[in-house]
C-alpha cells in the first residue's frame, strides 16, 4: 500500500510537480523536479488576491528554475481561503430552509458554553451564518424510521427559494429533519430551488454530512453553503491564471483529511477545505517520518502565537469526524490538529503575585517580539531565543528581517529580570522553561487523549521556532528521537508533493452490531464505493490504482462519540471482527472496553491513489566542521556551541550538542547531552548523546 | 516559609495544571455512564494534606470547591499518620461534607518517601445510587433515605486490598452495578493516574520543597484574590430571588436571600433571610453554597481567568448559613434536586455582587434548567425510558445582549438532538425554536427561551417534569425589563389542555402532546435606549414581534420596500 505508484494524471517521463502552500503570512512553493534538489520559494501572500502570488511563484519559477510552466504535471495547492473567510465574516450571504419546527436549530444549537466562569456570555452557534430573516420553513416531515410522515410542500420550497433570493443570497443550505435516511425531499427541494433560480449554489445536508445530530448537520450544511461561493470564485481565479500562465496541469487542493482533490471536485465540498493548509503539513511530517522510517509521530509546529501539534500513528494521521473552525463545530473529517497558546510571540510577564507567566498572549508579527524594533515593548519567547544566543540576530529569517538583540535584552531586562531579581540570562532560560511546560502538557494531553504514551513517538519539529524547543520538550516527554526536516518552514507545501488524491464519503447506518447482517453492510459499501468512485473518476484516475478502506463509526449504545474502527468486508466474519476490533480501540483509547451492547453509527469508504515516500539512502557518518562559534545558554549553564549552516551539512555528517543549525526558515538547537545526526534526505534526527544522563 | 524560585513555581504549576487535567481526561474518557460523558458531571483535584485545593481541572462550576468538605471529613477522621500507601477512600454521605448522593467521591493518599504529600481526589455524578426513583434523585422525596445508599466515609481499599463486603454491599443496593462499577474504577483510574505523576516530581524536587512550593502557590492565588476584592467597592449588597416550589408544596415560592460584603481583602455571604429548610429534595448542604460564593468571587475577580485556580482564591470566602435554612439543612433532610437551588443561589450572590461590580455581571440569566424524563411502554409492551435537558436564556450584559438558550452558571450539560431521542422513544419532537419576546427588554436585551413541543407516538408515558421560572422571572438590570416566564401545558389528543405547575409527573397517552417555552434573560438599560437598528433587526430575525416591539420599545417598523 505504501509502494510508491505513477503519480495521478502524470506523464510516464520526467514529472514535475509543484506544490503550493498558501498561509497568512507567507506563500511557500515546493517544486520537485527529477534529478535536481528541490526548488523552494518564499514570497509574501497577497491577501486581496491570493492567487496573485501564486501566478508570481511561476513566473519566478520559470526564471529561476528554469522550469516551463507547460512542463508541470502536478500543480497542487494547500489553502487557507476557506478558514479566513470564516474568521473575517466573509462568507457568501446565504438562506437556509429547514423542516417545519426547526428553523432555529442553528442558532440553538448544543447549548454548551464554552468559557465556564466568564459570566457574561456571548453567542456560541453560528447564528450569523442565516441570520432569522434569512431563515424559511418547509412542511415535510419524516418518521425516525425514514418513512414520509408528511410529504414534501412543493409550492412552500418555490415560495422560500424565491423569497430567499430576493433577499440577494447566493446560496442556500437546505436540512430537512431524517434526510440522512432518505434524502428525497432534499434532492426534490434542490430541482425546484435550481428550477427557479439556476444562478444559485445548493448545499444538501444528505450530501455534506449524511449523519444523525440535526445541529451539526446544519452547521456543516450552512457552513459548506457559504463557502461554495468563495472557494468556487477563488478556484475559478486560480485556474484562469494558471492556463494563462501555460500550465496545463489540473489544479488539484489539499482537504482537511489529507488527501488531494481535483479543483472541479472541491468546489463541490468546500466544507473540507478548512484544515487544507495544515493538513498538508501533517502529511508532509508523515512522509519525512516514512522516509526516516519513523511511522509513530508528534508534530509540533511552532508559530508566533501558537502551537499546532499532531500525531500520526502507523504513517497515517490521526483523523477526526468533527473539528472547530473559528470556534464552531464542524463535522466535516479532518486531520487531527490541536493548537494551544504558546508560541515564539507569547509575552512574558509578571502576575500579581510576583510570578513569572508566558502567555496566552501573543506579541504576533505586529509589533512582534520586542526586537523586531517595530515598537513591541514586551519581552516574548524570541526575545529569550535572542539573549539565550540560539539565535542568531542577523540571520533571522534569512537575514530578511534584522533583529535588535539590544532591545531583547532591554525587554527581558525591564519586564522580567530587575522585578524578579534575577540576572537577563536567568530570567531568559526561565521564560523558556516555563513555555516548554505549557507546551509539554499540551503535547502529553494530545497523545494520552487517544491512548497513546507519547514516550514511543518520534517528535517532529517544525515551524520558525519548533526546532529551538524540540529538544527541551522531548527531554521532558521521555522522547528519545527528534526528527527536524530539511524544510521545517516550508513542509505543507512539501507534503503537498507527498499527498495521495483521496475521497471520502460516508452514510449513516444505524444498526446494533448484532442485527447488522453482513448483506446490508455490503450494499450499503457498495453505495459508497459508487459515490467515491464517481469522484475519482472525475479527477481521471486509473481505477486499477486505488486503494480502498472502509470504516465503520462505533460506538457503546448510550454513548455519543463514536470511534471510526477499519473494516475489512472481504475479511473472515468481518462483523465479528469488527466488534472485537471496536472493544480493543475501545480499551486503547478509552482505558476500559466490556461486553455491552454496541451499534454502527456511521459507514466510511476512503479510496485513495498515488501518495509518495521520499526514497532514502545511505548514510556515513562523520563530524561536521563547524563554521563558527558563539556562548549559547543552557539549563547546564553557558557553552560556546559551534553554529552550523544548514545548506553546508551533508548526509553523515554528526554534529554534537551544543550546536545551533541556522537555515533561513528555523533554527535547530542541539543542546549539551544530544547530538544530530543529517540523514540520506537531509533531514536531521537527533537523539540524547551516548552515555548522555537523561 | 522558603522563598520558591519564580520560574521552578511556575514550571511546577504548569505541570499540577497538566496532572488535573490528565485526570479529569481519564475520569470522562473511562466512565461508562452518559451522565459523565454528556453532562460532564465529574470532576478531579489535587488537594494538600491541609485540605486545601491544589489544582482542579472542572468540567461543571458547581463542582468547584465540592470535594473540599468531604477532603476535610477524610482529614479530620483519619489522621494523615494512619494512612497507609494503597488506602483509597470512598464517601457520599450528604451530611459527612457530600453534595448529593449521587456524587461518590473517591480520594487517595499520594505517597513519596513514606509521606503523604498530598491527596488525589475524584468526584463523580453516579447514574443511579439506589433509593426509591431511578437515577436517585426524586423531586418528591421528603428524606434522604428515599435518595439512595449513604456511603459513609469507608476505605475502599485498604492497603491495595478492595474492601469486598463493601463493593457486594454497593451492588446489591444500585439498579445500574455493572456502570455504578464502571464509573466508579474510572474514579480510581483518574487518583492513579494523578497520584503517580503528582509522586513522580518528588525525586526532581524534592518532598519538602514541594510541599513549600505548594503552599507558596495557594499563598499567591490568595494574595491575588485578596488584592482583586479590595479593589472592588467595599460593602454590603444584598440580592434575592426565588425557586418555584420545592416539589412537595407546589403553591408556595422558596425564597434565597443573600448579603454579599466585600472588606478587608474577604467576601462574605450571608444567607439570613433563606426560606426555612423544606420538605422536598430542594435543600444544599453548604457545600453547594461553597460552589456558588467560589463561582461568583471568580467571576468578579479574575473575568479574564489571570489567577491560578487554587484553594488560595478560595480562602477570602465565609459563609453564614442559618442551621435549619435551605442552605443548611438538619439531617435527614433530602437534597436530590439541589442543582436548581444551586443555581439560584449563584444568580442571588452574582446578583448582589452586581451592585459592587456591574460591568463584570450581566443582568439575572433565566438560569433554569428543566428536567424531562419520559418512561413509556409502547402498544407491543416494549419499555424505554429517556431523557432531554432544556435550557433558557441568559441575561444581557453591560455592552452585549444576552445569548439565546444557552447553560449558565453552576451548570453544563448538553441537550439531545431531535433526532437522536426520536430515534431512542416513540417520541415526535415537532419544534425546537426560540421563544419569541421571551428576552427581558433593554437597551440591551436578555437572551430568549426555547419552545419546544414533544407528542407521544405509541402506547403510553410518564413524563417528568422539573423547571423553574414559572412564577418568578429572571430580573432586568438599570431599568432593564425581566425576562419572560417559563410554561409548560399538555395538549391532550382530544384537544383539551392543562397548565403545568413547574414540576410534575403525569402521564400521557398517544397522539398527547407536551408544550414547553423555557424562560427569558433579564434585559439591561432603558429600553427608549436600545439600538434602532438593533430593534428592527430582532424584529425582522423574528426575536422580538412587531407588537412588542411597539410596546416595549416604542419602535415602528418601517414598511417593507
Amino acid at each position: 500500500m505504501t509502494q510508491p505508484e505513477p503519480a495521478p494524471g502524470a506523464l510516464p517521463c520526467a514529472p514535475i510537480a509543484a506544490g503550493v502552500d498558501i498561509g497568512g503570512t507567507f506563500t511557500d512553493i515546493v517544486c520537485d523536479r527529477p534529478g535536481a534538489p528541490p526548488f523552494i520559494l518564499k514570497l509574501p501572500t497577497t491577501r486581496e488576491d491570493p492567487a496573485r502570488a501564486v501566478i508570481e511563484a511561476v513566473e519566478r519559477l520559470e526564471r529561476e528554475a528554469e522550469v516551463t510552466p507547460g512542463t508541470i504535471t502536478r500543480f497542487l495547492h494547500g489553502t487557507t481561503i476557506a478558514t479566513n473567510a470564516i474568521l473575517e465574516r466573509k462568507g457568501a450571504k446565504i438562506g437556509l430552509i429547514t423542516s417545519a419546527g426547526f428553523r432555529d436549530v442553528l442558532e440553538i444549537g448544543a447549548q454548551l458554553r464554552p468559557a465556564l466562569y466568564r459570566v457574561i456570555l456571548e453567542p456560541v452557534t453560528p447564528g450569523f451564518l442565516a441570520p432569522g430573516h434569512l431563515r424559511r420553513e418547509v412542511t415535510e416531515q419524516r418518521g425516525a424510521d425514514g418513512r414520509v410522515i408528511v410529504p414534501l410542500d412543493e409550492e412552500g420550497v418555490a415560495r422560500a427559494a424565491d423569497d430567499l433570493a430576493a433577499f440577494g443570497v447566493a446560496a442556500i443550505a437546505v436540512v430537512f429533519l431524517f434526510s440522512f435516511l432518505d434524502p428525497a425531499h432534499e434532492r426534490r427541494a434542490r430541482e425546484i430551488i435550481l428550477a427557479r433560480h439556476p444562478d444559485l449554489m445548493v448545499s444538501l445536508s444528505s450530501d455534506v454530512d449524511r449523519a444523525f445530530r440535526e445541529y451539526e448537520r446544519t452547521v456543516a450544511t450552512a457552513f459548506d453553503a457559504t463557502m461554495k461561493p468563495v472557494v468556487d470564485r477563488y478556484l475559478g481565479r486560480l485556474e484562469d491564471g494558471l492556463a494563462a500562465a501555460g500550465i496545463g496541469a489540473p489544479l488539484m487542493v489539499m482537504q482537511s483529511r489529507g488527501g488531494l482533490a481535483g479543483a472541479t471536485v472541491a468546489r463541490r465540498r468546500p466544507v473540507r477545505l478548512f484544515l487544507s493548509g495544515p493538513a498538508a503539513g501533517v502529511i508532509g511530517a508523515a512522509a519525512v517520518g516514512r522516509s526516516a522510517g519513523e511511522m509513530d509521530l508528534i508534530s509540533i509546529d511552532v508559530g508566533g502565537t501558537s502551537s499546532d501539534i499532531a500525531l500520526i500513528e502507523g504513517g497515517e494521521p490521526v483523523i477526526r469526524a468533527e473539528g472547530t473552525i473559528a470556534g464552531f463545530p464542524v463535522r466535516a473529517p479532518m486531520v487531527d490538529l490541536n493548537t494551544i497558546g504558546a508560541g515564539g510571540g507569547s509575552i512574558a510577564w509578571i502576575d500579581e503575585a510576583g510570578g513569572l507567566r508566558v502567555g496566552p498572549h501573543s506579541a504576533g508579527a505586529e509589533p512582534g517580539p520586542a526586537a523586531y524594533g517595530r515598537g513591541g515593548q514586551e519581552a516574548t519567547v524570541t526575545d529569550a531565543s535572542i539573549v539565550l544566543g540560539y539565535l542568531d540576530p542577523r540571520f533571522f529569517a534569512g537575514g530578511l528581517l534584522p533583529l535588535d538583540p539590544g532591545r531583547a535584552e532591554a525587554a527581558i531586562e525591564q519586564r522580567i529580570a530587575r522585578p524578579l531579581g534575577l540576572s537577563v540570562e536567568e530570567a531568559a532560560l526561565g521564560i523558556h522553561r516555563v513555555v516548554n511546560a505549557a507546551m509539554v502538557e499540551g503535547i502529553r494531553l494530545v497523545s494520552i487523549r487517544r491512548g497513546f504514551d507519547p514516550r514511543r513517538f518520534t517528535l517532529v519539529a517544525l515551524g520558525g521556532a519548533g526546532p529551538i524547543h524540540a529538544a527541551a520538550l522531548a527531554a521532558e516527554l521521555g522522547i528519545g528521537k527528534i526528527l527536524v526536516p530539511r524544510h521545517p518552514g516550508v513542509l505543507s507545501a512539501a507534503g503537498l508533493l507527498a499527498a495521495p488524491v483521496e475521497h471520502e464519503v460516508s452514510a449513516a447506518f444505524h444498526r446494533p452490531r448484532v442485527e447488522a447482517s453482513q448483506r446490508e453492510v455490503r450494499d450499503a459499501l457498495a453505495d459508497l464505493d459508487r459515490t467515491a468512485a464517481a469522484l475519482m473518476a472525475l479527477e481521471k484516475i486509473d481505477p486499477a490504482t486505488v486503494v480502498i478502506r472502509y470504516f465503520a463509526d462505533m460506538w457503546y449504545i448510550g454513548q455519543s462519540y463514536s470511534i471510526a474502527v477499519p473494516l475489512d468486508p472481504d475479511g473472515a466474519d468481518p462483523l465479528a471482527r469488527l466488534h472485537a476490533d471496536f472493544l480493543a480501540l475501545h480499551d486503547r483509547i478509552y482505558g476500559h472496553c466490556m461486553e455491552a451492547r454496541v451499534a454502527i453509527v456511521n459507514l466510511r469508504a476512503v479510496h485513495r491513489a498515488g501518495g509518495s515516500a521520499i526514497p532514502q539512502g545511505n548514510s556515513v557518518l562523520a563530524e561536521a566542521p563547524a563554521l563558527a562559534e558563539r556562548v549559547a545558554r543552557f539549563e547546564s549553564g553557558a557553552a560556546m556551541t559551534a553554529i552550523h549552516l544548514r545548506d553546508a551539512l551533508a548526509p553523515g555528517m554528526l554534529l554534537a550538542g551544543a550546536a545551533i543549525v541556522e537555515q533561513a526558515d528555523t533554527t535547530t538547537l542541539i543542546p549539551p547531552g544530544w547530538q544530530a545526526e543529517v540523514r540520506a534526505d537531509a533531514s536531521l534526527m537527533l537523539r540524547p548523546a551516548m552515555g548522555a544522563g537523561t | 516559609m522558603t522563598r520558591v524560585d519564580p520560574v521552578t513555581l511556575e514550571v511546577v504549576r504548569n505541570k499540577l495544571d497538566g496532572i488535573a487535567n490528565e485526570m479529569q481526561l481519564t475520569l470522562v474518557r473511562s466512565a461508562f455512564s452518559a451522565i459523565v460523558k454528556e453532562g460532564l458531571d465529574a470532576s478531579a483535584s489535587l488537594f494538600t494534606i491541609r485540605g486545601e485545593t491544589l489544582a482542579q481541572a472542572l468540567a461543571v462550576p458547581i463542582h468547584l470547591g465540592a470535594l473540599v468538605p468531604m477532603v476535610g471529613h477524610l482529614l479530620q477522621s483519619v489522621p494523615i499518620s494512619s494512612m497507609r500507601e494503597g488506602d483509597i477512600f470512598i464517601l457520599n454521605d450528604t451530611y459527612q461534607g457530600g453534595t448529593h448522593l449521587p456524587d461518590i467521591a473517591v480520594m487517595m493518599p499520594v505517597f513519596t518517601g513514606g509521606q503523604v504529600l498530598a491527596i488525589s481526589a475524584a468526584m463523580t455524578h453516579h447514574q443511579d445510587v439506589g433509593g426509591m426513583a431511578p437515577g436517585s434523585t426524586p423531586t418528591n422525596a421528603t428524606e434522604i433515605f428515599q435518595e439512595g445508599l449513604r456511603i459513609p466515609l469507608l476505605r475502599l481499599y485498604d492497603a491495595g486490598t478492595p474492601n469486598e463486603t463493601l463493593l457486594a454491599l454497593l451492588r446489591r443496593n444500585v439498579r445500574l452495578p455493572e456502570i455504578l462499577m464502571g464509573d466508579l474504577n474510572a474514579e480510581i483510574a483518574a487518583c492513579t493516574i494523578g497520584a503517580r505523576r503528582l509522586a513522580a516530581l518528588a525525586p526532581t524536587y524534592g518532598e519538602e520543597f514541594l510541599a513549600g512550593l505548594f503552599a507558596e502557590l495557594l499563598d499567591r492565588s490568595e494574595l491575588m484574590t485578596r488584592r482583586a476584592l479590595a479593589a472592588l467597592p467595599q460593602g454590603t449588597w444584598r440580592y434575592h430571588d426565588f425557586l418555584d416550589n420545592d416539589g412537595v408544596d407546589l403553591d408556595r415560592l422558596v425564597r434565597i436571600e443573600v448579603a454579599v460584603t466585600l472588606g478587608n481583602g474577604t467576601m462574605i455571604c450571608d444567607f439570613t433571610g433563606t426560606s426555612a429548610q423544606v420538605r422536598g429534595p430542594f435543600n444544599a448542604v453548604p457545600s453547594g453554597s461553597y460552589a456558588a460564593a467560589c463561582f461568583g468571587l471568580r467571576a468578579v475577580t479574575d473575568p479574564k481567568g489571570l489567577i491560578p485556580n487554587n484553594g488560595g482564591c478560595f480562602r477570602p470566602i465565609a459563609l453564614a448559613l442559618p442551621e435549619g435554612s435551605l442552605v443548611n439543612p438538619r439531617e435527614p433532610a433530602p437534597t436530590g434536586c439541589r442543582t436548581s437551588t444551586i443555581k439560584r443561589i449563584t444568580g442571588c450572590i452574582l446578583g448582589a455582587l452586581r451592585q459592587a461590580a456591574p460591568e463584570r455581571v450581566p443582568a439575572d440569566s433565566a438560569s433554569e434548567i428543566l428536567i424531562l424524563h419520559f418512561g413509556g411502554v409502547r402498544a407491543d409492551g416494549g419499555r424505554y425510558v429517556t431523557s432531554q435537558l432544556l435550557v433558557a436564556g441568559s441575561g444581557a450584559g453591560p455592552a452585549s445582549d444576552g445569548v439565546d438558550v444557552i447553560e449558565t452558571d453552576a451548570s453544563n450539560c448538553l441537550n439531545v438532538p431531535a433526532e437522536a431521542l426520536m430515534m431512542e422513544a416513540p417520541i415526535r419532537v415537532h419544534r425546537a425554536a426560540l421563544n419569541r419576546d421571551s428576552g427581558g427588554a433593554g437597551r440591551q436585551r436578555g437572551g430568549l427561551g426555547g419552545i419546544y413541543e414533544y407528542e407521544i407516538l405509541d402506547g403510553e408515558a410518564t413524563v417528568t417534569y422539573r423547571a423553574e421560572r414559572h412564577f418568578c422571572q429572571a430580573a432586568g438590570y438599570a431599568g432593564g425589563g425581566p425576562g419572560g416566564f417559563a410554561g409548560a401545558i399538555i395538549r391532550r389528543a382530544s384537544g383539551e389542555e392543562e397548565e403545568i405547575p413547574s414540576k410534575i409527573v403525569a402521564r400521557l397517552v398517544k397522539g398527547d402532546r407536551l408544550l414547553i417555552r423555557t424562560a427569558g434573560g433579564g434585559g439591561r438599560g432603558e429600553p427608549a435606549l436600545r439600538d434602532r437598528a438593533a430593534i428592527a433587526a430582532d424584529v425582522a430575525n423574528g426575536k422580538v414581534s412587531p407588537e412588542a416591539a411597539r410596546e416595549l420599545y416604542r419602535f415602528v417598523a418601517e414598511p417593507a420596500g
